[in-house]
């Protein structure tokens, strides 16, 4: 794993964890975790059902805070954040991408993809604007006033990155994000994937299919909530070389 | 021109969600609205309408003179025991002779006796009038203003001429089209000639101050016997003193009528206020009653609106979640829910308010009673539902906000 300096890297996590509480009984979610993510990566995280990578992702994406550990983003300590800088950091810092979409259903997709930009205050007119650039770059432009109900479901995911990248974001953080398509449509999102790679978009994915993870730049491994494995896509999804390690070591 | 960011983002953004989802749902809104409205309606109406009341019977009150007494062995308001006031002694005339010499902050004094009778002129004829007889100096404690013709004088009183002066509803009643002056009416086969006319004072309550005829105070006695008590009218001269007044004109009738000491007076000092304050405790309990049935159909209402606010915030989960992981905070989504609550309540406010006035200016048309509403109630209307909204949209708003953004995102 590449541990060297922390500095210049976007995203900092050092042994988070994560426990709930169920009943009477303790569930750890994440028992440990750290890596760093710099900017312009393609990280792909994978793991069985039940690994930890959804709770993984909420941590890193703000809406969960670790049980213990430390989550460094873009330079600050986000873990001991209050409710109302969260929202800030969520807002300015992250572009969520979810499985289900999560479009705001009586909302046009121009209106959806503006919301990020509500929040940070923006004046209306140049909320309008930036969407609309926005769908463009995700080749929606020509259905921006159609409800979600009235777009495919390729079409919504698409109307969903943009929202997620309308507000430029530190990174997008992408939970089975073709799940919920077919293997076409699905590729289509892979591909748009790949384009915002390249355009310099930070991004984090989270998927169980190892053929995408393979194509990712890098992959982490979870297992029972810990990291297996850290390296090269193609590595880590077939289970081979150097990026595998021993279980419960760091 | 630019807002705060915290004006745009919670209030305006709020206003515009709450609307877009109030027109998502109109059946659900306009019934909601409903209950509010009623509400709002009931406790409008009402107040509307005893307010009314209360104006209209002050202004009539204000008409008999702020520095009027009137004595007399019964009370105007009184409180049980008929059968004491009853066996006290009457007042005469000789007593009446003897107060206006003992009493020299008295400027006018005047004996009045009063029965109800059927007056005729003609083919004409007018039932339940006020018969009352009085002397020349009545005129100026009654308030009224004579408009024709002349009040009666000294010496009608001296000589019992069989004169009198008629009020406003017994002229329009008996002389449609002609002058009373010089005519004879008759009450009880009695004839009186009509020498004077009366201003107009209108209705006290609901009994009209109009429908009356003076007569001097002896023939009165003459005419229809002397078996009736008489009440004593006075104005007091000057109008600052009245409560002093009052003070020495109990030691004086205690003279006059010689009640022993230690007895407890013989006699009742009324005055048109005390009236006042018997009306306003009357109508104050009216009022208490009424007003807390309209706070009752508030409250249901405002139960309503919490109801439909808990529904809402239930529907909207995701909605939730998703605002929250683009950046919402917590207070952006209370201020959108709580305007939600607000603007239903207050489109039921509107509502309530236009039935509750109209329900008042019917009833203003339909019954005596005057509806006196102003334009500040209608914006107090409003306001008053949107705060009522608020109120009760305090806790579906918090329980909205302090959803975890994780689970509301999952949830179906
Ligand atoms: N809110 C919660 N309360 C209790 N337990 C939870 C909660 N969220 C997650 N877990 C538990 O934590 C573990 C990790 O769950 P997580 O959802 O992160 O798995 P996952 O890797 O995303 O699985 P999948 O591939 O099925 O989505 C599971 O055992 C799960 O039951
Ligand atoms: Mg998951």
């Amino acid at each position: 794993m590449s541990d060297g300096s922390s500095a210049g890297k976007l995203i900092e996590v050092e042994d988070i964890t994560r426990v709930f509480h169920v009943g009477g009984e303790e569930v750890r979610a994440l028992r440990g975790v750290s890596f760093g993510i710099s900017r312009g990566e393609w990280v792909a995280i994978i793991g069985q059902s039940g690994s930890g990578k959804s709770t993984l992702m909420n941590v890193l994406g703000c809406l969960d805070t670790p049980s213990s550990g430390r989550y460094t983003l873009n330079g600050k300590d986000v873990s001991r954040m209050s409710d109302d800088e969260l929202a800030v950091i969520r807002n300015e810092e992250i572009g969520f991408i979810f499985q289900t979409f999560q479009l705001l259903p009586r909302e046009t997709a121009l209106a959806n993809v503006e919301l990020p930009l509500v929040y940070r205050g923006l004046p209306a007119r140049e909320r309008r604007e930036r969407a609309k650039a926005a769908l463009e770059k995700v080749q929606l432009a020509h259905r921006m006033h159609h409800r979600p109900n009235e777009l495919s479901g390729g079409q919504r995911q698409r109307v969903a990155i943009a929202r997620a990248l309308v507000a430029q974001p530190s990174m997008l953080l992408a939970d089975e994000p073709t799940g919920n398509l077919d293997s076409a449509t699905g590729e289509e999102i892979v591909r748009l994937f790949e384009e915002l790679h390249r355009a310099g978009n930070t991004l984090v994915l989270v998927t169980h299919e190892p053929k995408l993870a393979a194509r990712c730049p890098r992959a982490i491994r979870l297992s029972d909530g810990q990291v297996v494995a850290d390296g090269p896509g193609r590595e880590v999804a077939l289970g081979i070389g150097a990026a595998v390690m021993a279980a419960g070591g760091t | 021109m630019k807002l705060p960011r915290g004006v745009r983002v919670d209030v305006l953004e709020g206003v515009r969600i709450a609307l877009f989802s109030l027109k998502a749902n109109r059946l659900r809104t306009v019934l909601t609205t409903l209950g509010i409205g009623i509400g709002v309606a009931t406790l409008l109406a009402i107040v509307g309408i005893i307010q009314g009341l209360n104006t209209s019977f002050h202004r009539q009150l204000a008409t008999f003179g702020a520095n009027t007494l009137y004595v007399s062995k019964f009370p105007w308001a009184m409180k049980g025991d008929w059968w004491v006031y009853r066996n006290r002694k009457n007042f005469t005339m000789d007593q009446v002779t003897r107060l206006r010499s003992l009493a020299p902050f008295l400027s006018a004094i005047s004996p009045t006796v009063q029965r109800v009778a059927d007056v005729a002129y003609g083919g004409e004829q007018l039932s339940t009038v006020r018969i009352q007889g009085v002397t020349h100096e009545y005129l100026t404690i009654s308030g009224y203003e004579v408009t024709a013709g002349r009040f009666l004088t000294e010496a009608d009183d001296e000589v019992t001429r069989p004169v009198a002066v008629i009020g406003a509803d017994v002229a329009d009643g008996l002389f449609p089209g002609i002058s009373p002056l010089g005519q004879s009416i008759r009450i009880d086969n009695r004839t009186f000639q009509v020498v004077g006319t009366l201003s107009r004072k209108g209705k006290i309550v609901n009994e009209s101050l109009d429908l009356v005829v003076f007569v001097p105070f002896k023939s009165f006695y003459s005419s229809f016997g002397k078996g009736r008590g008489l009440e004593i009218a006075m104005a007091v001269a000057d109008p600052t003193q009245v409560r002093r007044a009052e003070d020495q004109l109990v030691g004086i009738l205690r003279r006059i009528r010689g009640t022993p000491p230690g007895l407890p007076d013989d006699f009742s000092i009324n005055k048109p206020e005390a009236m006042a304050q018997t009306y306003e405790q009357l109508t104050g309990a009216l009022y208490g009653v009424a007003v807390g049935v309209g706070l009752i159909t508030l409250l249901v209402g405002g139960i309503g609106i919490m109801n439909i606010m808990l529904v809402s915030v239930r529907e909207r989960t995701r909605e939730i979640g998703v605002r929250r992981a683009l950046g919402a905070r917590k207070r952006t989504i209370v201020f959108q829910f709580l305007m939600e609550a607000a603007s239903v309540s207050a489109v039921g406010g509107l509502l309530g308010t236009t039935a509750g006035l109209g329900t008042a200016k019917v009833v203003s048309l339909i019954t005596p009673l005057a509806a006196d509403v102003q334009a500040t109630t209608v914006v107090g209307g409003v306001a008053f539902a949107a705060v009522v909204g608020l109120l009760f949209g305090i806790w579906p708003a918090a329980r909205a906000a302090n959803l975890d953004p994780v689970e509301a995102l999952r949830y179906e």
